[in-house]
């Protein structure tokens, strides 16, 4: 008997403490406009396995946020918080599941000082089209030449895991470039640098390798790395690079090549692959790109500023392209302007062709190579059926839009963004059918996004799609870079 | 007996109070620059997760308090203290009071060395927390009595410990340079075991032939003294004035004290470039820099604005000249690779206040708010920031405010590029940016007369008499 008290007393307390934790939205004002939510999710298509879209009001001033996610089915989702809203993970995937191509409607309400508000519903878009496993991305500061903790780590994109590969906390140095094969991580390159730099490679899923990629015949080490669809290449471009700072201007920093060329690494013979065409004085060649086939590798190029000339505002890469023979590692004779940017008193980075071959996706900027800094960057899309471009106007904004990567089936992009505060990158996303119509991007989700965000002090660099886990051994890395023994890079003249 | 001893411990926590609020305050001040402790949750995590976490949670708890030197001694004091203490416990544990009265002296000896490891401005006070925190649990230990209870406590007892205070005394907790092995602060954790060994060992030599309470009194003094002289000796030998009075330049300079950098250059000329650098910025900031260059000591224009190094601590002083001349992007940038270049990852105080100065004098809100919001999440930095927070996006009220508008006021009206290295070029253009500013003037004809460059020095004068 006493024990049935204890249980009732019990399951009453429960009930009471359940009860305590949501409030009814009760006396609510309508108000006509839709709500101001941090992240920006009104009206954003989704893929049907992302993780839940938390948000907070933009403002502070919210006591309480409500938020009722319903479908077409009759079923919804319910959440409250006092900071932000957190959907429970397997409900939202199951709700997301019961809705491909469907969208869901959002109605959220705050409580204020003056009591409850409810906003006029917003509609959330499932795509049926899946994204992959995750990302991957180097997360630091947006510094000038100095850097304090940073690293590369891996995030589920269905659940808000986040994992570090590496950390500089292993090893003196810090790292960059992290390269995989259209997403697959067996075939994985990174880079180390500092005074135990070595690229890191593994092929077909092989045991991790530390190469030294600067060789007597190349500019210095290799960077900006991108796998040939048969994992038996990877394009390189070594890079001459100098930073100048602005006095007065929201760019703050310009980062230049005072010389570039590019490279094709052969994995299996262990060979860089050179060509006339691609190391010229008189031209600076960067961001190296296999297309979709395998059969072309584009890249950006500029006019080379005369020496000792600082007229950095005068630097304008176009996109160019050179057909590229995977069975025999050689080059095409011919160099093709694919893109006149520089005719537009343009410049053009970081060309990334979806792996369905439709289209390539770049960033537009007014001068320079490193769109990273330049806060009028926009991305644009190539159809590479018809020669023409647009401007993603849907996923861009009024701040930086800068590198960019697409999901293995060729519909989702991943695009670094500064349109949250103007300084510090965050990942957003976005859908492009196979019509080329792009959609409104949505960051990176977040359990609570608006803490997350003003708690991390770190930019999202250059984030890539992962199609599963990793499984990158950090420690092993780490002694790797820190036993110094590199294997060289052998070189291979190539004539076209 | 027992009052002799709780005086003694005193006056080695007066001395240690004494020494540092009063002779190495700025080293104090120094440790506090380079932290930002937050009462936040995940910074607590990410550290506590960490073997080792408490202690250096623990010391960096009490290093927010260095900001104030005094109370940063009085800390510093009072840890010594109980660890003296605690090593006499474990002295008491192995011999019998009377006669470890000549090993007294010894058990101030890890309070010494922890003295001596604190003497260096990388070594982290959580180094001190550690070895407190095993010396509480060896006393816990032996509180117990014999028996399978000790054998459970020490199971438990062990991973707790490697929790609380790390697997080694090396490591990013302990010292900013986390690969040097601390052999100071081994020593001091190594002779609070041995010492009560040794004394147990060697008892019959340390036992007073007398068991008079006169002869155990002074057998006691006479250790204290002894240890007291010989070890204090050591940490004053040891002391690194030279650079206490470079982080005393610098943390003027800091807090914008221009008269006292005045009064404690005259006394004093500075003959190292962070001290030369403020003292510059003190007489610009006079308007005598020109009128008064020769009379103090000069280092060419290295000594004006010197190319900023990559650490963490000599490029302060000239973002604080970059900053009071208008200069906010290049205040800015300095300041922030400074912070970058805090050898243990931290992040500081100091530097965040300045970014979020920076940020707001540019307009660039949203990245000022980010860094208010975390110094709400201080203690000493709260205030400011909250008073700070509403001048955001309020164009008239930073107007209006002495320090921003007038920033604001004095920045460059034209971008240009320029490279790490300061050109008299970058001072023109900022002085005939805006007229009024009277520090750019100073500046430019200092750089004019320390290069000996007489052609643009007259050419400057008679720009300016054509001006007016």
């Amino acid at each position: 008997m006493k024990r049935t008290h204890f249980s009732l007393v019990t399951f009453l307390f429960s009930l009471l403490l359940l009860a305590a934790c949501t409030e009814a939205v009760s006396d609510a004002k309508q108000e006509t406009a839709r709500p101001d939510i941090y992240p920006d999710y009104l009206g954003v298509t989704i893929p049907v396995n992302i993780a839940p879209l938390n948000f907070s009001m933009a403002t502070d001033k919210a006591l309480l946020i409500d938020a009722v996610i319903t479908d077409k089915h009759g079923n919804n989702l319910h959440s409250q918080g006092e900071e932000s809203v957190d959907f429970d993970l397997d409900d939202w995937h199951a709700l997301l599941a019961q809705n491909p191509g469907d969208s869901l409607s959002v109605t959220v309400s705050a409580k204020y000082e003056d009591g409850w508000h409810t906003y006029q519903p917003f509609s959330i878009y499932v795509s049926p089209d899946s994204i992959d496993y995750g990302i991957c991305y180097r997360l630091i500061a947006p510094g000038y030449e100095v850097w304090s903790k940073m690293g590369i780590y891996e995030r589920d994109l269905s659940s808000f895991d986040e994992r570090p590969l590496i950390e500089n906390t292993q090893f003196e140095g810090c790292v960059n470039c992290h390269s995989f094969n259209r997403g697959n991580p067996a075939d994985m390159s990174l880079h180390i640098r500092g005074p135990h730099g070595a690229t890191l490679l593994r092929h077909d899923n092989s045991p991790l390798d530390a190469y030294n990629t600067k060789t007597d015949q190349t500019l210095g080490f290799c960077v900006y790395p991108y796998w040939h669809p048969s994992g038996r290449y990877i394009a390189y471009s070594t890079n001459a690079t100098s930073q100048l700072f602005h006095s007065a201007s929201r760019n703050r920093v310009e980062v230049f090549d005072t010389a570039s060329d590019l490279q094709v690494y052969d994995v299996e013979k262990n060979e860089l692959l050179l060509s006339p065409l691609l190391k010229q004085d008189s031209i600076y060649e960067t961001y190296p790109v296999f297309s979709a086939d395998g059969r072309s590798l584009y890249y950006c190029a500029a006019r080379a500023l005369p020496e000792g000339s600082l007229q950095l505002d005068s630097i304008r890469y176009n996109l160019c392209r050179v057909d590229f023979d995977p069975e025999t590692g050689t080059f095409g004779s011919q160099i093709d302007v694919i893109i006149d940017a520089e005719a537009q008193h343009k410049s053009l980075s970081f060309p990334r062709p979806s792996y369905d071959g439709r289209f390539l996706c770049y960033t537009l900027s007014d001068y320079g190579q490193f769109s990273i800094w330049h806060h009028e960057a926009d991305l644009w899309l190539l159809d590479l059926a018809t020669g023409e471009s647009r401007l993603m106007k849907e996923a861009n904004s009024e701040d930086t839009e800068s590198f960019h990567n697409w999901s293995t089936n060729s519909r989702w992009l991943v695009l670094s963004s500064r349109r949250d505060d103007g300084l510090y990158t965050r990942p957003y996303f976005c859908h492009v059918d196979d019509k080329g119509a792009v959609t409104k991007a949505f960051m990176l989700p977040q359990r609570h996004p608006r803490q997350f965000y003003r708690d991390r002090f770190m930019s999202f660099n250059a984030p890539d799609f992962i199609i599963g886990p990793t499984r990158f051994d950090g420690q092993k890395a780490s002694r790797l870079i820190n036993d110094d023994a590199r294997k060289p890079f052998g070189v291979r003249a190539v004539s076209f | 007996m027992k009052n002799l001893r709780g005086l003694c411990t005193l006056l080695f926590g007066v001395a240690v109070l004494l020494f540092f609020g009063g002779a190495y305050p700025h080293h104090l001040h120094y440790q506090e620059e380079y932290q930002l402790f937050l009462f936040d949750s995940t910074y607590v995590w990410d550290i506590v997760r960490l073997p080792g976490g408490i202690a250096d949670l623990l010391g960096r708890f009490c290093t927010q308090f260095f900001l104030y030197a005094w109370v940063g001694a009085l800390i510093i004091a009072i840890l010594l203290s109980v660890i003296q203490l605690l090593t006499l416990r474990l002295f008491n544990g192995q011999c019998s009071m009377v006669n470890g009265q000549w090993s007294y002296g010894l058990s101030f000896v890890p309070s010494f060395l922890l003295w001596l490891f604190l003497l260096d401005e990388h070594a982290l006070l959580g180094g001190v927390w550690a070895v407190l925190l095993t010396l509480l649990a060896i006393w816990g230990y032996i509180q117990l009595q014999k028996g399978w209870m000790r054998g459970i406590v020490i199971l438990v007892t062990i991973p707790i410990l490697y929790w609380v205070v790390g697997p080694d005394w090396n490591g990013s907790h302990y010292h900013r340079y986390p690969t040097v092995i601390q052999t100071l602060l081994y020593a001091a954790w190594l002779s609070a075991i041995i010492l009560p060994l040794l004394v147990r060992a060697c008892h019959k030599w340390f036992s007073t032939s007398s068991s008079s309470k006169f002869s155990t009194v002074y057998a006691s003094l006479i250790s204290f003294v002894l240890v007291a002289v010989c070890m204090g000796w050591l940490v004053w030998k040891n002391a690194n004035f030279k650079a206490e009075k470079v982080m005393q330049y610098d943390f003027m300079a800091c807090h914008q004290q221009w008269n006292r950098i005045l009064e404690t250059v005259n006394k004093e000329k500075p003959n190292n470039q962070i001290g030369v650098t403020v003292q510059n910025l003190a007489l610009a900031m006079h308007g005598q820099l020109v009128n008064q260059l020769f009379n103090y000591n000069q280092n060419g224009i290295a000594g004006l604005l010197p190319d900023v190094q990559s650490d963490a601590t000599s490029p302060m002083p000239t973002a604080e000249a970059f900053y009071q001349l208008g200069m906010i992007y290049v205040a800015q940038r300095t300041v922030f690779e400074a912070q970058e270049a805090i050898l243990d990852f931290q992040k500081s105080g100091r530097c965040y206040k300045r970014l979020a100065q920076t940020n707001l004098i540019i307009g660039s809100y949203d990245v000022a708010r980010k860094y208010l919001m975390a110094l709400q999440k201080t203690l000493f930095y709260r205030e400011w920031a909250n008073e700070t927070l509403p001048l955001l996006d309020n164009e008239e009220a930073i107007a209006k405010h002495p320090e921003y508008g007038r920033l604001r006021q004095c920045a460059y009206d034209k971008n240009f590029f320029f490279s790490d290295h300061v050109t008299p070029e970058m001072l023109e253009s900022l002085y005939f940016s805006n007229t009024d500013n009277r520090l750019a003037l100073e500046y430019l004809m200092a750089y004019y007369v320390l290069t000996g460059d007489r052609e643009n020095y007259s050419k400057l004068l008679h720009q300016i008499s054509t001006k007016q």
